[in-house]
């Protein structure tokens, strides 16, 4: 069950994930070029595109692997809600800022536990 | 010659009208350093604390320096990235992974799609298919939000240099990484890999027109529910089905009030 994958495999692997992450970007230039950014078509690949990042980007958070799933849940909602908070806190966006205020509470959480 | 003669004749062909309204470059070469400018003040730190991350990953999973480095110089994408180092380690077949990481890129076809038509018709040849593979989430979400700020004819070189930044700071980010693990203590790394997502959260506050927040909301609510259903292809899922949903209600709600399109 759990013998990692090694040697060949391995490669194969990386391999066949480079040939598709590849292929996916190839395939987008290619029908980008039958595409106007005024299309109706348009905006409605747009949103698809927010909508998986944002499904990412909450699994990333949500449901992460590895050091981060020992961190609780609730406490990586805190954190993000407050780092979105510094973000927001002025018209002109602090991403520094914000990035900071997440980043170091998430290592002072991981100090102090 | 004719290369030291053809700017100046591009920029007088259009020079009253198009010049007044947008003018924040003037030349290819001051689109491209601005696209390196801009990564460089904190998208480009942002992916490489990232990389970082995924390098220290490789090393406490006993991969080598040579098949993580190749990971990031030839993938590029680092949620794809973690999808092929979590499937290995847990011993999934060769053809699986290479199929799971595919589905996770397929949100790259979506982001060529919307970007590349903001390019100017000159610049959408077959170059383009060398140029994309400096696409990913970093670049595109800064290019998203800064080509209305030029015109189209510089947003190639401002991608170039933007992207150009990330892929090549992306290497010696994970190089770092792979021996900084082990070295610094644990609440560093957990910082380190906690940036990546955060960046991506903390940009969705700069999305503007409403359609697109609205499937930011759909896409953060169903995510889950569909990663609990199949993990693989999630992604694609709630992409098509909260992207969808998010169209339809600008279609028949929003648009028709004045001043909510934006």
């Amino acid at each position: 069950m759990h013998h990692a994958l090694s040697g060949w495999g391995l490669w194969l692997a990386l391999v066949g994930a480079c040939i598709g992450t590849y292929l996916c970007r190839a395939i987008g230039v290619l029908l980008s070029k039958r595409i106007n950014q005024d299309s109706e078509i348009f905006r409605w690949l747009a949103a698809v595109t927010y909508a998986m990042v944002a499904a990412l980007t909450v699994r990333m958070i949500l449901l992460p692997i590895g050091l981060l799933a020992t961190v609780p849940g609730w406490i990586r909602i805190v954190i993000c809600v407050l780092s979105v908070s510094v973000m927001i806190s002025k018209p002109t966006r602090r991403l520094v800022p914000a990035l900071l205020t997440g980043t170091l509470l998430m290592v002072s959480y991981g100090a102090l536990r | 010659m004719t290369a030291l003669t053809k700017p100046a004749s591009a920029n007088s062909q259009e020079s009253p009208i198009e010049r007044s309204h947008q003018s924040r470059f003037k030349s290819p070469q001051q689109a491209f350093w601005g696209g390196v400018r801009d990564g460089a003040g904190g998208p480009a730190m942002v992916l490489f604390a990232g990389m970082v991350g995924f390098g220290a990953m490789g090393n406490t999973n006993g991969l080598s320096l040579l098949f993580t480095g190749a990971t990031s110089f030839f993938m590029f994408a680092l949620p794809g990235q973690v999808v092929l180092l979590e499937m290995a380690i847990s011993g999934s077949a060769a053809i699986a992974i290479a199929l799971a990481v595919t589905l996770t890129a397929t949100r790259f076809v979506t982001m060529t799609v919307t970007l590349f038509p903001q390019l100017h018709q000159q610049d959408r040849n077959r170059k383009l298919y060398a140029s994309v593979h400096l696409l990913a989430m970093t670049a595109w979400a800064i290019s998203m939000r800064e080509f209305p700020s030029m015109q189209s004819q510089y947003r190639k070189q401002y991608f170039i240099g933007l992207g150009l930044l990330c892929w090549l700071i992306s290497i010696p980010g994970t190089i770092l990484g792979y021996f900084l693990a082990g070295m610094v203590p644990a609440p560093i790394t957990l910082g380190l890999i906690f940036i990546n997502p955060l960046f991506f959260l903390l940009t969705f506050t700069d999305v503007r027109p409403w359609i697109n927040r609205l499937a930011i909301c759909f896409g953060c609510l169903l995510g889950p529910v569909f990663y609990l259903l199949d993990r693989d292809s999630s992604l694609l899922t709630t992409g098509l089905v909260a992207g969808t949903i998010a169209y339809f209600i600008d279609r028949k709600l929003l648009r028709k009030r004045p001043g909510v399109i934006g």
